[in-house]
């Protein structure tokens, strides 16, 4: 994209994640930030911050001669080693984790799932007050949370209101629950923003609402429907967690 | 976190092996100070209006997204599960600095932001960008842009 518009005479700068991608496509200007994947500007809530990434990026606008890549050297403060909060250290102040922990049924796990998102809802729904703004996209809490628990643990066929396919729906469904389960843990009092390690291996190692979700990726991956494979194989579970 | 040798497998390999295009002229436009510039933003996140058309494939598509929209507006439809979401979640400057952007335009640091920005899924292959880029030429000229800053996620 970069090559593209400099060629037709705009002038382009850039961020780069991965470093060793740069190297090879050589766009006109570009910062490398050692910032992880999802986060470009480094840290949220921090404008001080972000505006130093920002402006450190659009002065290579300026630089006299290029193709250009610079190291952007600071870390984001929730990385560095001597950070103030640990981000392995935040675990979630709720814990449905004792009464769920044991559960194999899909039944229950189902019940258990429910009983999750009944407790968060609140949470979620203050969240939107307070803030104005949820990144729940498509599912709200209580129909994400109905299509993945009824596809996931019950196994019945799903009738889809929408006219978008299942395979879509579900990939949706999943990114808007965890975007409320976020939310809404953020929401809690006492309880900061988890970090984003802290996050992930909460939700995933001890909600039921992952385990939901590894049942949805195996229904789906059993079934002949192509897209619903696909969708199990790659949208519903990270890489790391698989 | 994204240094590539500190990655988790399988990551790692797969981004290392991900093939990415080469080239061999090396276009450079130089041009006014910062201080005179009007600069558009383009991200690769996946980003959308809310109620706009989702993101479905790598077709290279991409969304519209006015200067003025509020946060509240702008949502995330990118397909991959293997970034991370929480940044965005808490505040959409993470991957979208567009009120940083407004900050140093109110500072005289840049000359001005753009009336509109604009928004791919990443993972794409470039080469289905093409027709896209094409049409950001004129869109970014009809806008009077000469600086554009481009971000991943």
């Amino acid at each position: 994209m970069a090559h593209y518009l400099e060629g037709e005479g705009i002038s382009t700068t850039q961020i780069s994640l991965i470093r060793e991608h740069t190297e090879i496509i050589r766009p006109p200007r570009a910062l490398w930030v050692p910032f992880e994947l999802g986060r470009p500007l480094g840290v949220p809530e921090n404008p001080t911050f972000q505006q130093r990434v920002l402006l450190k990026a659009l002065q290579l606008l300026e630089a006299p001669e290029g193709p250009l890549l610079v190291d952007f050297h600071e870390e984001a403060p929730e990385d560095a080693p001597e950070g103030g909060s640990d981000p392995k250290g935040w675990t979630c102040p709720m814990s449905f984790a004792s009464e769920t922990r044991q559960e194999t049924d899909l039944e229950k796990l189902r019940s258990a799932f429910d009983r999750e998102v009944a407790e968060l809802l609140p949470w979620y729904d203050l969240s939107m007050e307070n803030h104005g703004r949820t990144a729940v996209v498509e599912f709200e809490p209580r129909s994400a949370s109905e299509l993945l628990g009824v596809f996931g643990a019950e196994g019945h066929p799903v009738t889809l209101k929408t006219d978008i396919s299942l395979a879509t729906a579900l990939r949706l469904a999943a990114q808007d629950l965890k975007a409320f389960y976020f939310e809404a843990v953020s929401a809690r009092p006492g309880s900061a923003p988890p970090s984003s390690g802290g996050f992930s291996r909460w939700f995933w190692q001890e909600t039921a609402a992952a385990r939901i979700l590894k049942a949805v990726k195996e229904r789906c991956l059993k079934s002949g429907d192509k897209s619903l494979k696909m969708t199990g194989a790659m949208f519903l579970i990270p890489m790391d967690q698989r | 976190m994204a240094r590539l040798e500190q990655m988790m497998e399988p990551m790692k390999s797969h981004l290392a092996e991900l093939a990415c295009p080469s080239f061999d002229h090396q276009p450079w436009v130089s041009g006014k100070p910062l201080a005179d510039r009007r600069i558009s933003l383009i991200s690769t996140a996946g980003l959308q209006r809310r109620g706009d058309r989702r993101f479905e494939g790598m077709t290279g598509d991409y969304r519209v997204i006015p200067g003025d929209i509020p946060a509240r507006d702008l949502v995330m439809s990118h397909i991959s599960t293997n970034f991370d979401r929480t940044g965005f979640q808490q505040d959409w400057n993470i991957v979208f600095p567009l009120d940083r952007l407004r900050e140093l335009e109110a500072e005289g640091i840049i000359g001005s932001v753009a009336a509109y920005h604009y928004s791919f899924m990443g993972a794409t292959d470039p080469a289905e960008m093409e027709p896209a880029a094409q049409n950001l030429v004129e869109l970014l000229k009809g806008d009077r842009v000469d600086g554009v800053l481009l971000v991943p996620v």
